[in-house]
């Protein structure tokens, strides 16, 4: 007898496991926010040390993009033997993948401030940080969410991977439906996180209209 | 055994040089599947949307394809591909299951950048060369084309470095490739046999990074490029 | 202004959020935590850590489930650190790891094994009756082929032979380091494919592989006609399930969770292992229901 896998979509399954879906849609949920999140709050931190000294660019650039061509697999399994297996390890890493992107859109983002907006805000007597925050940040805007967008959406996909560390929020499902042939838990992990990524996407289009009236044309 | 110890041992080891398992075998692997990919998804896709950008009607398509592709976990895409070529009883360890979920991967950027590419041309510039008696094919090879290599060229090497990382994830379905060091170094604890297989992958995206960014840049028209 | 403010509220969201994520991986088991039960990543091992689990939540205990976790390489130390605190062990495999005696006689390799693991802040449980060891499956054709009965059959022809089984195989005593150490076989090549599950299956049956490392509880040797090569060398020692829990979790909730736990290892048998298992790798049978079931049928849940 062959070791056929099952037929396409086993819906009592689904039913019954709807507990464990939701908790792996929570899972992968806070993964994503925990990890884009943080490197949000790392990117910018970084995007200050790159206006303020130039040259830094370039060799932060090269971490960055570094740590972008481990392969996640790698970092994950690597990272095991220094914080363990549990979450923590998995936000490293999905964090590290988000920085060339986040910081890449964030530093061409203030970059294409105008000028002329910098210098109104010297002259009006802003200081370096006030102008970063109040200026540059906002103005900045609608590219940084477009990278934060993109980074989102990347890392949903990448939380698939943690299953192999047990983890894995919809990839759970991927992993187990391949460890058992079983379609149903395959086509479910692999369809909730495209649905996932969909909304999430959806959620900062409407974020980055809604944050920047001016940027909004008709096209 | 510290982490150098570990990665001179394998290091060491002959079935590391010479065999099934070995370094040049999984290497060989590895960068045939991603060639093919990238080949493969751009013969796939590269015509249309050269024609779409030349018909100016890809924006939003374009947008959409790469949003989609993005959304597409390849672990997911790896899985589904496995267990059917697996039913239609095309073997373990065979590559097409990877080979498949690496051109899902390396189609979006490079259909969407080959898109945005042709279309950057300027308008005028296809007046003056339909004025100056050009055939709408030679518009298209002598002038839309190269003006729009740069980013067309782009989206190849942003395919191809994805596809290479990616295709480590083919240790998963039990192919080979350079993830079955990573794979088998984790499983048996092996760390020197887990970095290793991590360098190599490592080095391997470097080297079609730079590789293509020099590409990108001679097939830049001279007019385009940006003084260096 | 507007948008600075926006900033700020968005960001104390966000550091609420890592807040609340973080604190949920707390460690040390105190009377109120959730016990972690996992599994390796094998349908039989889900099953009976699903037992565990269910049985366990009947009873009232709050369980957090980490299922399919991995290999031993990953869930020992995981099940050391305090990252998992109760997972379904086999005595002569952990005997193995903890490098002491083991030998086929169950009691000796469970004793063996509990003494060392105390040391690591492990205790093994009264260990089951029901035992699973690995197995070396050829096809039928393979044996006939060869004449081969037993392992050592294997020693003249391995050289032509490919072997299939997990990633962790070539490292581990009980596959094909010991298969080298003991009965001398080297085999052509090995390929990594998955514990005992359908990779493995599908590769021997396609060929692809000329021998498997399966379990001796797999009803799909039979099913098949498949040759479970006899071990005449002894390389595997006794292998009863155990339930190997963090003794401190142990302290914390006392004898009424160890009651129960023995009471479910009292209550497997090989047979039920190999019945259980049949109906998840033949029948696609959900491993979390067939463990409901088995606990239904001996009564310790309605």
């Amino acid at each position: 007898m062959m070791a056929q896998a099952s037929p396409l979509i086993d819906w009592q399954w689904i039913w019954r496991n709807m507990g464990e879906i939701l908790d792996r849609t929570w899972q992968h949920l806070s993964l994503t926010a925990v990890s884009v999140a943080l490197g949000l709050v790392i990117s910018l931190g970084l995007t200050a040390v790159v206006l303020r000294w130039r040259r830094t660019y370039t060799p932060i650039t090269w971490v960055t993009g570094l740590l972008y061509t481990i392969p996640s697999l790698a970092l994950f399994a690597l990272l095991v033997p220094i914080v363990g297996l549990n979450a923590t390890n998995a936000v490293i890493a999905l964090t590290s993948y988000t920085l060339l992107i986040i910081i890449r859109n964030m530093v061409a983002g203030i970059n294409g401030v105008p000028e002329p907006v910098l210098e109104a805000a010297d002259g009006m007597g802003y200081t370096r940080r006030a102008r970063f925050w109040r200026m540059e940040i906002p103005l900045a805007l609608p590219v940084i969410i477009a990278g934060l967008r993109i980074a989102t959406v990347t890392t949903v996909g990448l939380v698939t991977v943690t299953a192999v560390l047990g983890l894995g929020g919809y990839g759970y499902f991927i992993l187990r439906g391949l460890n058992t042939f079983f379609w149903t838990q395959i086509l479910v992990g692999v369809t909730l996180s495209v649905v996932l990524a969909t909304i999430l996407d959806l959620a900062f289009i409407w974020l980055q209209s809604a944050l920047s009236p001016w940027a909004r044309s008709p096209k | 055994m510290t982490v150098w110890e570990s990665m001179r041992e394998f290091l060491s080891e002959p079935s590391t040089w010479s065999g099934p398992d070995s370094i040049w075998v999984r290497l060989g692997e590895h960068i045939a599947v991603s060639v093919a990919a990238v080949v493969i998804a751009g013969i796939l896709v590269l015509p249309l949307a050269v024609w779409l950008g030349h018909i100016r009607k890809g924006s939003a398509i374009a947008t959409a394809v790469v949003n989609i592709g993005r959304a597409v976990p390849s672990f997911g895409v790896l899985a589904i591909a496995f267990l059917i070529f697996v039913q239609i009883g095309a073997g373990i360890g065979e590559p097409w299951p990877v080979l498949v979920a690496l051109i899902a991967l390396a189609a979006p950027p490079m259909f969407t950048n080959t898109i945005a590419g042709i279309q950057t041309v300027e308008p005028t510039t296809l007046e003056s060369a339909r004025g100056m008696g050009l055939t709408e094919r030679e518009v298209l090879t002598g002038v839309e084309l190269p003006l729009s290599m740069p980013l067309i060229m782009e989206g190849v090497r942003i395919a191809f470095v994805q596809v290479i990382a990616t295709a480590t994830l083919g240790a998963l379905v039990a192919w080979g490739g350079l993830g079955r060091f990573i794979v088998d170094g984790f499983a048996q604890q092996d760390v020197g046999e887990l970095i290793v297989g991590a360098i190599l992958v490592g080095m391997l995206a470097i080297a079609a990074e730079l590789g293509l960014s020099a590409t990108q840049r001679a097939t830049t028209p001279r007019g385009l490029r940006v003084g260096r | 202004m507007r948008k600075a403010f926006r900033f700020r509220a968005v960001g104390a969201i966000l550091s609420l959020a890592l807040l609340a994520t973080a604190c949920g991986s707390g460690d040390g088991a105190t009377e109120g935590e959730p016990i972690k039960v996992a599994s390796f990543n094998f349908n039989e091992s889900v099953i009976v850590a699903e037992i565990y689990a269910q049985g366990l939540e009947a009873n009232g205990y709050a369980i957090e489930r980490r299922m399919n976790l991995g290999a031993r390489e990953v869930v020992k130390p995981a099940l050391e650190s305090g990252e998992i605190d109760l997972v379904p062990e086999y005595t002569g495999t952990v005997a193995g790891f903890l490098e002491v005696e083991q030998s086929a006689d169950p009691q000796t390799t469970w004793e063996a094994a509990r003494d060392a693991y105390s040391e690591l802040g492990v205790t093994l449980l009264a260990f089951s009756p029901a035992q699973d060891k690995n197995a070396y499956v050829v096809t039928a054709e393979t044996a006939s082929e060869f004449g081969l009965e037993n392992v050592s059959d294997l020693q003249p022809v391995a050289g032509e032979m490919i072997f299939g089984g997990p990633p962790e195989c070539p490292a581990r005593p009980l596959c094909l380091q010991g298969l080298e150490d003991v009965y001398g076989l080297e085999f052509s090549e090995f390929k990594a494919l998955d514990v005992a599950g359908p990779i493995t299956i599908a590769a021997l049956e396609g060929g692809e592989i000329d021998v498997a490392l399966l379990f001796s509880t797999q009803g799909i040797i039979a099913a098949n006609g498949w040759v479970s090569l006899a071990d005449d060398k002894g390389l595997n020692p006794a292998e009863n399930l155990v339930p190997a829990i963090r003794t401190e979790v142990v302290e914390a909730y006392g004898d009424e969770l160890v009651a129960l736990l023995d009471s479910y290892s009292e209550a497997l048998t090989t047979e039920d292992l190999t019945e259980l298992n049949k109906r998840a790798d033949l029948d696609q049978e959900d491993p979390a229901v067939l463990a409901g079931e088995w606990l239904a049928e001996h009564g310790f849940v309605e």
